[in-house]
């Protein structure tokens, strides 16, 4: 970065990996992000799907490289694969379902066993809208701040992820489709009845200060917290482990940073994760 | 005769320069079975065996030009000057419902292939039904006939079912017939007759399979088409046929723009090559076949083909009713799959106008679940709902379901499976095929840190349907399901080659990706925009791929595939076996951090190690057994793994979870040495039983000599060990999981803290929960005690002498003759007589003293440990010391020494001990308590030592490695040396110098497994009737009261005490760790070189193999064709070997690049 081109403003790419169990939201939460948009039936994530966007900073401008991972169990093995050299982590649980955060759990245990040294792991309870107060804990899931502000994708993102599987080229038959079935990925019927939490905002939060993550309560259907957390996440990249933009910079530079550069710390983000909310990304 | 021929066979292998490249399948020891190799490259189903092959040429007829062909045909260029028929020579082979003929030289065999007479090899190289040929189930042969045997030619005219197979006749209709001469020795011709006249009559019955089927292939409806619209014209009356179900395209369109593909002209070129070479399960491949397929599949054919050529049509004949039935069968079970299912059923292609409608969707839920309940271990995998889903468009349910399991099993091989093994090794081998072909670019993507198999991943986990348009990933498809496997990494590396500059210029995953992205989506635009050459110009980028893939990629062939496959595997699975490993350890919860990592991963790698092998046995078990039935029956279930798979190994998929009791007796062999077993002979009184009781003995034996081949300790049996599994369990039925295993030994060994062990002990031993242990119970106890101890303390208990002045102050010189384990075993004694004598009275519940087992079994150990209390008592020593001295004198048969001194003292023992002796009176039921329990074993220095470090530290994980001398194999190897010391005529004297030395603690507190304490402790029992009265003495004075009570069941008791006394004592120990030791050591080793040679070396199927070819032998007498008759004929006309495809095959080289 320090060589950067762009004058106004280093830019960096940062490699993020989504991971959680099948079905928490994960590709929800991407979309959000990066189309500000959701959709009730996104074709299943083969592997993984690529994506990027850009956040920017009031320093900075990080371009997110996401790799959202296919939550299937038996996929699991090809995870290392791809959280290989990422500076970043979300791990998504499911707020109406317990046994995601567990797999959350060993997903951090995981990362922080095996990834990069220094990867910025956030720990992100999707589907907050399913629940009908803000947490058990009257907290309200403000680790983010701004929550009432489902991101207008801003005038910075730059849609041009879209998943690795491309779609039908227009042979005809394909019109868009709008989801017509069951909303799978994002929440059932049944846990539309009021509150379906079944995690206490409490409960993920200790466990996310002891461990130090980055803690979110999210919805990627109302777009609650969405940006909020790659914002956070942006800010927490710690400096030393950022690297020129890749596709974007004039930096060619060397690409297998994330694990020396960042080496030198695990930055302990327990506190950070409140701060990081009222520096806001302008995304 | 069948040597003569093999060797016939090699020796024109040897001179056939077309052998000289061989693949090098067939050098490697890990070579997929022959079996096996046949079945890929004729796509059967598992259930067949290449039973003969023989060299044949394949002599055609002249196309027919008949009137059913002229009239449907719009083709005019078919005129009458047709040229006679061709002719090919190759391999027949015939299976148990196939016959099968291919000019490609089969990959299994290096077996002569005279050079073939047209120039077309195929694609396929070794896979698929490559070559020219046919695939006929034995049912499609309606007619046999010998047509002569004149001039050393053996020629066959078959006649087939091919179109009479539906109750309307076409007009002017022709059987399907040709002629197969055999070239071989005329023994040999006429072998291969009688086994295809076997054949045949066994397959008659599954014609009504295949009328079922066939009827509904779209290709029979085809044929007939042209004709029932006449008929329709003709009379109104005729029945309007509907066309069979040929995916939902039918209902919603297939994709892609029908004309623009040229679906019309293809449906003609292949309804003319049906006409003229069968259809379905008659067909017969020509080169046009291939053709046909590389230019694309007309829509309504497409499945047809697709299950014909994948051999899915096969298993579908076998059991056609299959599919209907898993789902009634599961009808509205649920399951982990189903949910998976449901998750992504809106989500498979829905851009497709069939997969918005509940029609599609349903079909593909239905096709998904049934597949999920038929092969649980692959259940349901993400991915294959794309994959059906494009199956379905142009398949009908049943079809999709049969493909998928085809795909499952063998295209696919561990793709879908629960680790996808099978994917990430076509990743390292695709990756390792750029390596080779692309260098530069290989060294790119490396500098870069770009990692292909983010990017490849997808393409074969979805065979490139979610990559391509459609369209062109189903022209892919066509191919792939001819071809094999091989095809995926062709045209993956194509989609490399051509976008090899761009991709150079790529500097990170991201935009390695959109190159890829913008390449698929311009998959249809001209390859050549620029070019003046309008023929050029019309070339799409979709044609070019092809093209690239197919010639460019040529060389990756088959075996290249599985050549490094191989060569990755292990890699694979062991970072699949190393991932899985870290992740369950770390998921193990907070009990298991009370051990090291270091501890988890020994029992990590034990458990599965241990389940891994289990399962590999029982596997074989299985299939000794199977083989043993298959005269009979042939396998039930048509889609179930294939045959020759690997099972267990945690990389490969699903390995069991749990582990049974019998397998945790493994486990615990290798952990402690106290679980193994004295004498790997005949004492598993329990296991040999309970675990293969349905196996009869030779299966036993084959149990006990693969788990002595595999090198690990055989395992004992006994009531602690069963304790032990019973408060691990959580659930004893389903078995322990390794969490259970590890909570187990975290509790034991996570602490160093004596009262936590002492309690742990207790508690295995308070099978109410209530606190109490029982007077049974602490005869157990105790009895586990000497079994924990019989193979020594490994040095972690020593006497101290100045503790034992309560017996041995007197005479402390003898008492140092005494070892730790015999101090130990005065010990355990004390340990009982203490028990009961500050035992409580329980009246609580006193119906839980069962008459069967109490009295007997309690009188009995007690009995036998009480007498082993040396209390006070000089004679003791004394008597031991003579116990051992007389030993010598019968070193033959130490048995039978033993039993005549213990026999005849016993009674009188019991006696006086039982009349003296309350607490033997079950009437009187009594039990100690926690307190108690850990106020008797604080009070023996021994005991407390024993608890404080023997016992947890007798568990070995990685901080105290089993010691050399106790390490599995070593163990067992020792054990098996003191059977031939034992059981060795010629070797007198090694005998009792061996008790006496080792006995007494030579090699630092070990004892010899064949004696043991155990052995000790019978020769103390056998004379131990002072020791007894003293145990009397001490027990008189603290439950006098209860005396009378036991002296009334006095004699009753007597009788049955001695046949126990005997049996518990002599029985169990003597005759088997010698007698029967020494006897069956030999037949152990017999059992291991057969079965060495039967399970391991070879391969179990060849065995069936050459079963089966013997019953053949023995069935050859000169039997006539069950369904043909034997015909004198004349011979057919020479036919020419021109092969000329007319109209056909000039129209086919124009499609081929158009698009």
């Amino acid at each position: 970065m320090s060589d950067s081109a762009n004058a106004s403003k280093p830019s960096s790419s940062v490699k993020l990996v989504l991971l959680g169990e099948a079905a928490v939201g994960k590709s929800s939460l991407v979309l959000r992000f990066v189309n500000n948009d959701f959709q009730e039936n996104k074709e299943p994530t083969i592997g993984a799907a690529f994506l990027t966007q850009k956040c920017s900073l009031p320093t900075r401008t990080i371009k997110f490289e996401i790799w959202d991972t296919a939550g299937q169990e038996r996929f699991a093995s090809l995870a290392p694969m791809y959280y290989r050299n990422a500076q970043a982590a979300l791990v998504v649980y499911d707020i109406t379902k317990p046994s995601s955060l567990t797999k959350a759990k060993h997903w951090v245990a995981e990362l922080q066993r095996q990834a990069s040294p220094g990867i910025v792991i956030a720990l992100v309870g999707n589907k907050s809208d399913l629940a009908s107060d803000n947490g058990n804990g009257n907290e309200s899931n403000s680790s983010g701040g701004s929550g009432g502000n489902p991101g207008e994708p801003g005038p910075d993102a730059e849609t041009t992820g879209d998943a690795i599987s491309a779609g039908q080229d227009g042979e005809g038959n394909n019109d868009a489709i709008e989801g017509s079935g069951e909303n799978a990925e994002e929440e059932s019927d049944e846990a539309a009845a009021r509150d379906a939490r079944k995690v206490s905002t409490r409960e993920a939060r200790t466990y996310a200060e002891e461990e130090s993550l980055l803690f979110f309560e999210t919805s990627a259907k109302t777009g609650t917290n969405v940006t909020e957390v790659f914002t956070a996440i942006a800010n927490a990249i710690p400096e030393s482990s950022l690297k020129g933009g890749r596709g974007a910079g004039a930096g060619t530079g060397q690409t297998g940073l994330g694990g020396r550069a960042a080496e030198d710390s695990r930055v302990n983000l327990g506190d950070r994760a409140t701060a990081t909310a009222k520096e806001g990304c302008a995304c | 005769m069948l040597q003569w021929s093999s060797f016939v066979q090699k020796a024109q292998s040897f001179i056939d320069p077309a052998n000289f490249n061989l693949p090098t399948l067939n050098s490697t020891d890990r070579n997929p079975s022959k079996s096996s190799l046949f079945r890929q490259q004729f796509r059967l189903p598992d259930s067949q065996n290449p039973l003969q092959e023989i060299t044949a040429e394949l002599i055609l007829p002249v196309p027919h030009t008949s009137s059913a062909a002229a009239s449907s045909s719009s083709s005019a260029t078919q005129g009458a000057e047709r040229q006679p028929g061709n002719s090919y020579t190759g391999r027949l082979h015939l299976s148990e419902r196939f016959l099968c003929f291919s000019t490609q030289p089969t990959s299994f065999l290096p077996s002569a292939s005279l050079s073939a007479s047209t120039s077309w090899t195929g694609q396929t190289h070794g896979t698929g039904p490559s070559g020219n040929g046919f695939t006929l189930p034995l049912c499609c042969i309606r007619r046999v006939e010998r047509l002569n045997s004149l001039n050393h030619i053996f020629s066959l005219a078959l006649t087939t079912w091919n179109g009479s197979l539906s109750k309307q006749q076409e007009p002017g209709f022709v059987p399907q017939r040709f002629t197969v001469q055999l070239v071989g020795s005329r023994q040999a011709c006429e072998r291969f007759c009688d086994g295809l006249k076997r054949g045949l009559r066994d397959c008659m019955r599954e014609i009504e399979n295949l009328r079922a089927i066939v009827s509904d292939c779209y290709s029979e409806y085809l044929l007939s088409g042209a004709k029932a619209a006449k008929a329709q014209q003709d009379a109104d009356s005729g029945e309007v046929r509907q066309p069979p179900d040929a995916g939902l395209g039918m209902i919603f369109r297939y994709p892609g723009d029908a004309r623009k593909l040229r679906d019309r002209s293809k449906m003609r070129l292949w309804g003319e090559y049906f006409r003229e070479n069968g259809r379905n399960a008659t067909l017969i491949r020509q080169p046009t076949f291939h053709k046909l397929i590389r230019v694309g599949l007309p829509n309504r054919l497409r499945g047809e083909i697709w299950e014909l050529s994948s051999g899915s049509l096969y298993l579908r004949i076998r059991s056609p009713k299959l599919y209907d039935e898993t789902l009634s069968k599961f009808s509205g079970r649920e399951s982990l799959a189903i949910d998976e299912i449901e998750k992504d059923l809106n989500r498979s292609l829905p851009e497709y106008p069939g997969f918005q409608s509940e029609e599609g969707i349903g079909r593909l839920r239905r096709v998904l679940t049934a597949y999920s309940w038929i092969n649980t271990e692959v259940g349901y995998c993400q991915a294959m709902n794309i994959v059906v889903a494009a199956l379905l468009i142009y398949m009908s349910e049943a079809q999709a379901f049969f493909l998928l399991s085809v795909l499952c099993d063998r295209l696919l091989p561990g793709y879908y499976s629960t680790t996808m093994y099978g994917t990430l090794l076509d990743q390292k081998v695709f990756e390792s095929l750029v390596e080779k072909t692309m260098p530069v670019l290989w060294e790119h993507l490396a500098k870069s840190d770009v990692q292909l198999s983010v990017v490849s991943l997808p393409w074969f986990l979805s065979l490139y349907i979610n990559s391509m348009p459609l369209i062109f990933a189903f022209r892919v498809l066509d191919v792939f399901f001819l071809e094999g496997p091989k095809v995926l990494f062709q045209v993956g590396l194509a989609i490399l080659r051509i976008n090899g500059e761009e991709l150079l210029d790529v500097q990170d995953d991201g935009s390695f990706i959109s190159v890829l992205k913008s390449y698929f989506a311009r998959l249809d635009e001209s390859a050549h925009p620029r070019s003046e050459n309008p023929k050029l110009r019309a070339i799409t980028r979709f044609q070019e791929l092809m093209v690239v893939a197919f010639k460019e990629f040529s060389g990756i062939t088959h075996s290249t595939i599985t050549e490094q496959r191989e060569k990755h595997k292990d890699a694979v699975l062991e970072s699949i076996e190393s991932f899985a490993k870290r992740t369950s350890i770390r998921n193990l919860g907070p009990d298991s951090k009370r051990l090291s990592v270091d501890d988890l991963g020994i029992i990590y790698d034990r458990f599965y190690e241990v389940l891994y092998d289990y399962q590999q046995r029982q596997k074989l078990l299985d299939e000794e057994k199977k083989r043993q039935e298959r005269k009979k029956i042939e396998r039930i279930s048509v889609l179930g793994p294939p045959a020759d798979r690997e099972v267990g190994r945690v990389g490969l998929g699903p390995s069991p979870t749990h582990m049974d009791y019998n397998a945790f007796r493994e486990f615990l062999a290798g952990t402690a040495k106290w679980a193994i077993t004295d004498s790997p002979g005949p004492s598993r009184k329990q296991s040999s039983s309970d675990q293969h009781g349905n196996g009869g003995g030779s299966v036993r034996s084959l149990n006990k000599n693969s788990s002595l081949l595999s090198g690990r300790p055989e395992p004992t049996d006994h009531e602690f060990m069963q304790r032990l599994y019973r408060k691990w369990a959580t659930d004893p039925v389903e078995g322990l999981s390794l969490q259970n295993v590890v909570n187990g030994l975290a509790r034991l060994k996570g602490t160093r803290d004596i009262m936590n062990n002492i309690n742990y002990f207790f508690d295995l031993y308070d099978d109410d929960g209530n606190g109490q242990v029982d007077r049974e119970g602490i005869l157990r106890m105790s009895e586990a005690l000497l079994f924990l101890s019989r193979r020594g303390f490994e040095g972690m208990v020593t006497a101290s002498a100045s503790l034992d002045e309560n017996r041995n102050a007197h005479e402390p010189a003898e008492a140092d003759t005494l070892n730790t384990d015999e101090k130990f075993l005065g010990s355990v004694s004390a340990f009982i007589r203490r028990c009961f004598e500050y035992a409580d009275p329980s009246q609580t519940s006193p119906s839980r003293e069962t008459p069967t087992d109490g009295p007997d079994e309690a009188a009995k150990k007690l009995d036998a440990f009480a007498i082993g209390d040396d209390d006070d008592d000089d004679d003791d020593d004394e008597d031991l010391i003579e116990m051992d001295d007389s030993k010598p004198t019968e070193p033959g048969e130490p048995a039978a020494s033993a039993e005549p001194t213990s026999s005849k003292p016993s009674p009188d023992s019991k006696r006086t001990s039982q009349s003296a002796n309350p607490a033997l009176d079950p009437n009187n039921p009594l039990h100690i308590t926690l307190p108690t329990f850990r106020m008797v074993i604080l009070a023996d220095e021994l005991l407390e030592q024993f608890f404080e470090s023997f016992f947890p530290h007798s568990f070995h994980l990685s901080d105290t490695p089993i010691p050399a001398s106790l390490a599995a194999s070593t163990s067992l190897s020792s054990n098996l040396t003191t059977f031939s010391h034992l059981g060795t005529p010629h070797k007198p004297g090694t005998g009792p110098g061996f008790n006496s030395a080792s006995v007494a603690g030579a090699s630092g507190g070990i004892v010899p497994p064949t004696r043991g304490l155990r052995g000790v402790l019978d020769n103390i029992v056998s004379d131990g009737i002072r020791m007894a009265a003293e145990v009397k003495k001490k027990m008189d004075e603290a439950q006098r009261e209860l005396e009378r009570n036991a002296l009334g069941r006095e004699e009753e008791d007597d009788d049955d005490e001695d046949d126990d006394d005997q049996q518990h004592h002599h029985h169990h120990h003597h005759h088997h760790t010698n007698r029967g030791g020494s006897k069956s050591a030999p037949l152990m080793v017999g059992g291991i070189s057969s079965w060495g040679a039967g399970a391991y070396s070879a391969d179990p199927e060849r065995r069936s193999v050459r079963e089966r070819d013997r019953d053949l032998l023995e069935g050859a007498e000169a039997e006539e064709i069950g369904r043909g008759e034997l015909e004198q004929q004349p011979p057919p006309l020479p036919p020419s070997a021109e092969y000329h495809s007319g109209g056909g095959g000039t129209e086919v080289s124009k499609v081929e690049f158009e698009l």
